[in-house]
């Protein structure tokens, strides 16, 4: 039959290619490739390395070393996600999760399937589920296992996004509708007939309401913005154009507290990676609460630096005040930044309060914010948008030297998957 | 055939030094899990996970010790020099250091356990998590510098070390305040102002494996005096309120 001669000329092919890899040494320059690439048995390798998910092949040697588990083959989601090329490392050079590195050694030597999650510390949270089959080369000698990751980050973020916004939803409405309650009792009641107590108490009902209303459109944009989160926006965006058109939609809101906001510099080039509404919002939300706290009469200085370093973009701006990082993102070589820098004359804050800053609906005590609060999500929004896009939040203050916020974002695409060599 | 043996024995001594930094990575692999574990253990108020966490510290203790084992007989037995003597000794010292960081998550998660028999905090919890999330990511950095011999990531974790004591100073200031405001929280607050302690020490042995894989790799220590800014080093306690 057909089939089993082709089915047989495959595998003395793979034989001849294993048996270059049993002969091969660490020392040698560069390992023999693996022969998934076959004429008659398809374009194997092509296949694995097509994949969307991240699959990687491993082989042991003895059971005491671990330095001679090795990854033979890393397809390009894998080489992505793990910063590996697939040409013969150890494998705890990439993988170093306990969990993972037993079930890939129940693979290799005990030839049983396993599956184990992983989630990688980093800016974004991620969730991976990872299976594990042993791939026995029959007669060959040779362990080896595939190694598969599922990237199951939208299931778990759907799970806890809707916890959160069941809690923070019935939370936060809980006080405004006791109070509506109230006043519509005391209308229904002594004060049905009194007509300036009842003006006044339906000014404070529409107040209350038109607050419910903006936190529900918080938080629902919260909870989109947190379901994305891990994809990486696509489109390019002007960080100045952006700026000035906040400023425009924004006159209301100066007019009413008397406040001035001023573009002070601005580089040639503000064109980062990103989606234009969510960077307008960032700006927004930013100048928005310089403005709301600084009183009336301020000025808020909007500074826009262009093509830094990631060390230059952390870099304080300021010499006396606290500082800290609020988000910083991770490490990527050689990526330049754009940087918005929010300075206002408010009060300032004091240091305890910075690393709180951007929790939902945390509220520094004693501070003011005018006639219409905020719905206390306006920082988490920011830092969720930011962290989408690879940036970083910078907050500095002095008590009585005002607040400076400073958040990045990347001008080039994040480095993509290494092509194979 | 002389040659070959001579050539034996250079591979099984490269291999036996790739075999220690094999190792130092997996011994990591398993510190970064505990702590990541202990934090949600406290979060959760997870008595089960915390168990967990307690019962496999042994297993870092095991590993240390072996590690240490290898790296002298290595010493004794191949007698390395520079490169190689500098990545044994740092593979022996990293590993102390990931061996304390154990230690520390332990700790972590067993105060963990003791607070969910306590009434919530939640705000404290939270604050908790955060500052772990934070030296948790740090160790993830160091740990990734180390296994790709990488100095920019190592110098990248070894002068961002303020944002740690930011938020432990931040937290201890909120401690204070609800321990004065209810005496009732005294107890779980002092838990919890115990982990934040041993997290900022985690972080600090994040910091000393940073200076041995510059060590490690050039030769030379790292400059004792790390870059602060707001040169703020005091503890809280003895500062002026503002």
């Amino acid at each position: 039959m057909p089939e089993t001669s082709l089915g047989h000329r495959a595998s003395s092919r793979w034989k001849a290619a294993l048996a270059a890899f049993r002969n091969w040494s660490p020392e040698a320059v560069s390992p023999p490739v693996l022969p998934l690439v076959d004429a008659e048995a398809g374009d194997f390798r092509a296949a694995l390395e097509s994949l969307p998910d991240p699959v990687l092949i491993v082989e042991g040697g003895a059971v005491g070393n671990l330095s001679a588990r090795r990854i033979l083959f890393a397809n390009a989601a894998a080489r992505g996600l793990l910063k590996v090329e697939g040409r013969g490392e150890p494998l705890v050079a990439a993988l170093r999760d306990p969990q993972a590195l037993d079930a890939v050694d129940a693979a290799i030597y005990g030839e049983i399937a396993g599956e184990t999650t992983y989630e990688p510390a980093g800016a974004q949270d991620r969730f991976w589920r990872i299976s594990v089959t042993p791939l026995t080369a029959a007669g060959l000698g040779r362990k080896m296992a595939v190694v598969r990751f599922r990237d199951e980050t939208d299931s778990q973020r759907i799970e806890r996004m809707r916890a959160d916004f069941l809690a923070n939803a019935s939370h936060e409405l809980k006080t405004p509708l006791a109070s509506l309650q109230g006043f519509i009792e005391t209308l229904k009641g002594h004060a049905r007939d009194d007509e300036r107590a009842r003006d006044r108490f339906l000014d404070i009902m529409a107040a209350q309401t038109a607050r419910m209303s903006r936190l529900i459109a918080d938080l629902l944009a919260l909870s989109r913005i947190e379901l994305s989160e891990h994809i990486s926006p696509a489109g390019r965006a002007d960080v100045a154009r952006a700026t000035t058109d906040v400023m425009d939609a924004l006159a209301p809101l100066l007019a009413e507290h008397d406040s001035r906001v001023e573009l002070v510099e601005r580089p040639t080039d503000a064109t980062v990676v990103g989606d234009r509404d969510q960077i307008i919002q960032v700006i927004q939300n930013l100048t928005e609460n310089a403005v709301r706290y600084s009183g009336r009469g301020s000025r808020v200085g909007i500074h826009i630096l262009g093509d830094l370093s990631l060390a230059e973009a952390q870099a304080p701006s300021r010499s006396d005040s606290a500082r800290l990082a609020l988000l910083t993102p991770d490490r990527e070589g050689g990526v330049r930044y754009v940087l918005i820098r929010v300075v206002d004359q408010g009060e300032g804050l004091a240091r305890e309060n910075l690393p709180r800053l951007t929790e939902r609906f945390y509220r520094v005590e004693g501070q003011k914010s005018g006639a219409s609060p905020g719905t206390g999500l306006g920082l988490s929004i920011v830092k969720h948008i930011v962290n989408r896009h690879r940036g970083g939040l910078i907050v500095e203050s002095q008590k009585g030297h005002g607040t400076t916020f400073s958040v990045y974002f990347p001008v080039t695409e994040r480095r993509g998957v290494t092509e194979p060599g | 055939m002389m040659d070959s043996t001579n050539q034996h024995t250079v591979r099984a001594y490269g291999d036996e030094l790739n075999q220690i930094t094999a190792d130092v990575a997996r011994m990591g692999g398993l510190a970064e899990a505990q702590i990541a574990d202990a934090i949600e253990s406290v979060s959760r108020r997870d008595a089960e996970l915390a168990q967990q966490v307690i019962a496999r510290d042994a297993r870092l203790d095991e590993l240390q010790r072996e590690i240490e084992r290898k790296a002298i007989r290595l010493i004794a037995l191949r007698q390395p020099v520079a490169t190689d003597l500098r990545r044994t000794v740092a593979a022996m010292k990293i590993a102390t250091d990931l061996e304390r960081t154990g230690d520390l998550a332990r700790s972590v998660a067993k105060r963990g356990l003791s607070l969910s028999d306590l009434e919530p905090l939640a705000p404290l919890t939270r604050s908790i998590e955060r500052m772990g999330k934070l030296v948790a990511k740090r160790m993830k950095a160091v740990l990734d510098a180390y296994v790709t011999s990488e100095i920019a990531g190592a110098l990248d974790v070894w002068s961002h070390d303020d944002d740690v004591d930011e938020h432990y100073n931040a937290l201890f200031r909120e401690l204070l305040t609800y321990m004065m405001a209810d005496p009732r929280t005294i107890t779980s607050c002092a838990h919890l102002l115990f982990m934040a302690k041993n997290l900022e020490r985690i972080g600090d042995h994040a910091t000393n494996i940073a200076e041995m894989i510059h060590y490690e790799i050039t030769g030379d220590e790292l400059d004792t005096a790390r870059p602060r800014q707001g040169a703020d080093d005091t503890p809280v306690s003895e500062k002026e309120p503002s």
